[in-house]
């Protein structure tokens, strides 16, 4: 039997740097280039398989406008991982995302996995934000740094790969981290996968 | 059903079911969210205006201005409240005459395959209020004093309060946009149908609950949150939507349980007296809950104030009282209401060693005066006697320290038997009301429903009555007769016919599905045939319509056999009846 966890996921970021199409590229492989700004957060779910365990991401897609800023700890409060975006080509969405680092660091879980998503690659003419000092923040603060395109498909699967991995593994007895459970293949289980 | 069917390493993708993951803007907005609520509003107290709705979602919403004064007066407590700090209640108010009904028709699938106690109304409204009122130096009146409310069609008490706590506390915080986050969250929830357990993501929870189902079998165990150690962040479980805690609720009454039982049954007019909103709403919950699966069909108002636009209507002394139950709080209604036949006075729990006081039978006339003492004001004598056993057992529980669960499953238990013991009978002999199958014939209209005999039921009860499932003794009969005069029997013998009428209708289609065509068609006029396409195609459209559990296959042959008589018809005909 499979180890089926959950991990609440939350993305935080600016407005408008591809939250949504991140998490839509992740969930549906689909991209809208006319998306609407997310109210408050939506909610999303994918199961994935890695190595002999499913993780079942539980994503919380926030909004980036200024006036939902105050509802992210409802969302961040329990996460597993935080992804944070910011848009390679705006410079003041990297700045963005260091507040957000700061408030995650202050506020968020203590054991939160942060990954950083510097997205829309696919537009490196009018780049801003330089790989290498994004990286090199990333490293300071040990969070996991990707360039994505949710235009094109780019590092998106990785992004979530990268947080399977980071996520503390279960000890044999399943008594570390308590965050699995065995997947049970009875009828009233997979009811309950399907609403 | 693998969920590893479409694997692919590392990652590898697994079968979802969709449901959830809708895109948000492929549905009309609102939508998703007028099937759990009508709206969301934030109801404040103004120096000038008095209470006023200062927020609503969504903000279109269609009230008229006499709901929305109700909403807005019983969305407070009514009367001075000493209690500071965080209370939740519940009130049911009229939709107003003229406004446009519900936009879920009779017809609706949901009130289909609910049970008859968890339908969406259809000329009420629920309202689920979150009121907070603390000390607040800023504020002209010294005092932060507002509600969050949830107007609901749906009678989902326990899952709209569960919300309530945890959104309104975060919306005393964070204001309007919070507010207008949960509205869009809840926006995405799936609509509530019948025997799922759904998901229900808010503010950053999962909540996740079962919508019972007709089928259901009664008194089996609720949802139970299994794997509640191992998961996390565990979705939240709610073991049940709608029920309460009727032992909490009815502490000072388990002597009177009985009593209680024959008032709701019988669709007695009630008045519950309670110190709080929150007691009254839920005795009264607690009350019409109480003969399920029975369905309550009189007027109930968890919590009714002067304010309500019934107030008068019911209030009249010219007339004998309504068959309502009122749930209030005001002292004012002890002059009001001293002329009807039963008044329940709560007070304050009290504690007699360690178990709660039971109220006292008092006699009607020594309801005068405000400071009158908790009591049950009646002059009622139950028809059957009550069930000792019973109360010395839940007395016992609460000695030995019984977890209120448990309790509350002994009373429900012994609740549902007992409206079982009343109802079996009752259907039993319905049963026996509806003509024989073979009577359906494919070429006749389906023979009637016999007419409903109180005096040849009432001859079915010496062999096959009550005492077949109940040990409890009593008038039975007196019983029985009351009964038949009171809403609840109006409203249950209505529900059956209509499904006994639409299972005769089911048959008949069945039976022409399987009769010999050929043979009818035989010696018959062209005009009679067309009268045959033209009923059987009524036919298939008033099973739709109304949604009969038509089986697909019966469907398809009808469609099928309609299709071969008109083929039977000359060319001229055939184009005449093709084209309708």
């Amino acid at each position: 039997d499979m180890e089926l966890r959950e991990l609440k996921v939350c993305l935080l970021g600016d407005t408008g740097v591809g939250k949504s199409s991140i998490v839509w590229r992740f969930v549906e492989d689909s991209f809208d280039p006319n998306i609407n700004p997310t109210i408050g957060a939506s909610f999303m779910t994918k199961t994935v398989q890695y190595q002999n365990e499913l993780h079942r991401f539980l994503i919380w897609d926030t909004a980036g406008q200024e006036r939902f800023r105050a509802l992210a700890p409802m969302y961040y409060r329990g996460s597993a991982a935080a992804i944070i975006v910011y848009d390679i080509t705006k410079e003041e969405s990297f700045q963005t995302l260091k507040n957000w680092v700061k408030e995650l660091r202050q506020h968020g879980p203590p054991n939160i996995v942060v990954a950083i998503a510097g997205n829309k690659c696919d537009l490196s003419d009018a780049r801003e934000v330089s790989e290498k000092d994004a990286k090199d923040y990333a490293d300071s603060i040990h969070a996991i740094f990707v360039e994505t395109s949710a235009k094109n498909a780019i590092n998106i699967n990785e992004v979530f790969l990268e947080i399977s991995q980071r996520i503390p593994v279960v000890d044999a007895s399943g008594a570390s981290a308590g965050k699995g459970f065995k997947l049970r293949r009875d009828p009233s289980d997979s009811r309950r996968n399907c609403c | 059903m693998d969920p590893l069917e479409h694997a692919e390493a590392p990652h590898r993708r697994t079968r979802e079911k969709g449901a959830e993951n809708l895109k948000p803007g492929c549905w009309p907005p609102w939508s998703r969210f007028s099937s759990w609520l009508e709206c969301v509003c934030v109801v404040t107290f103004d120096l000038e205006l008095g209470q006023a709705i200062e927020l609503v979602y969504p903000q279109d919403v269609k009230l008229t201005e006499k709901e929305r004064t109700s909403i807005c007066y019983m969305s407070f407590p009514d009367s001075y409240s000493g209690c500071l700090g965080d209370t939740q209640f519940s009130f049911r108010l009229r939709q107003s005459v003229g406004q446009k009904g519900s936009r879920f028709g009779p017809e609706d699938t949901y009130n289909r395959d609910a049970p008859v106690t968890l339908q969406r109304e259809v000329a009420h409204y629920y309202g689920f209020v979150y009121f907070r009122q603390v000390k607040d130096v800023s504020v002209k009146r010294g005092y932060f004093q507002k509600s969050l409310v949830l107007v609901s069609r749906l009678p989902y008490v326990n899952l709209f309060h569960s919300l309530l706590q945890l959104i309104a506390p975060e919306y005393f915080e964070k204001l309007e946009p919070c507010l207008e986050a949960v509205c869009n969250e809840i926006d995405q929830w799936p609509s509530p149908v019948p025997g799922m357990t759904l998901n229900l993501p808010v503010m950053g929870v999962v909540m996740q609950v079962r919508i019972p189902t007709t089928n259901d079998k009664l008194g089996g165990s609720p949802l139970r949150q299994s794997q509640k150690e191992n998961l996390l962040p565990a979705p939240m479980v709610l073991p049940t939507i709608h029920e309460l805690d009727l032992f909490r609720c009815f502490q000072s009454l388990l002597i009177h349980i009985q009593m209680l039982w024959e008032l709701m049954l019988l669709g007695e007019p009630v008045v519950i007296m309670a110190p709080s909103p929150t007691v009254s709403s839920e005795t009264v919950l607690a009350l019409v809950s109480s003969i399920s699966p029975l369905k309550y069909c009189c007027d109930f108002r968890p919590y009714f104030t002067i304010h309500d636009s019934e107030f008068k209507e019911y209030t009249t002394r010219t007339q004998a009282p309504p068959n309502v139950i009122l749930g209030v709080t005001n002292p004012f209604f002890i002059k009001t209401f001293q002329y009807w036949p039963h008044v329940i006075r709560l007070g304050e729990l009290k504690m007699s060693g360690d178990l709660p006081k039971q109220l006292k039978v008092k006699k009607l006339a020594k309801l005068k005066t405000l400071d009158t003492k908790s009591g049950v004001y009646t002059a009622y004598k139950t028809f059957l006697h009550k069930d000792k056993a019973l109360i010395k057992r839940l007395l016992k529980g609460i000695q030995r320290k019984r977890p209120s669960e448990a309790q509350c499953a002994i009373l429900r238990r012994h609740l549902l038997e007992l409206t079982q013991s009343f109802i079996i009978p009752l259907e039993r002999y319905l049963a026996s009301l509806m003509p024989l199958q073979k009577s359906v014939t494919p070429w006749k209209t389906p023979p009637q429903i016999r007419p409903f005999s109180q005096e040849e039921f009432m001859g079915t009860l010496e062999h096959a009555g009550p005492q077949l499932t109940s040990v409890l003794k009593g008038d039975w009969m007196g019983l029985y007769r009351r009964f038949f005069r009171s809403p609840n029997f109006d409203g249950w013998y209505r529900l059956r016919h209509k499904e006994m009428t639409q299972k005769l209708e089911l048959l008949h289609l069945e039976v022409i599905c399987e009769a010999d065509l050929q043979l009818w068609l035989k010696d018959k006029s062209e005009v009679e045939i067309v009268d045959l396409v033209l009923k059987l195609r009524e036919k298939l459209t008033k099973a739709c319509r109304q949604q009969l559990p038509v089986k697909d296959e019966v469907l398809e042959k009808l469609e099928c056999r309609i299709q071969m008589v008109i083929g039977s018809l000359p060319e001229d005909l055939q184009t005449v009846l093709l084209r309708h």
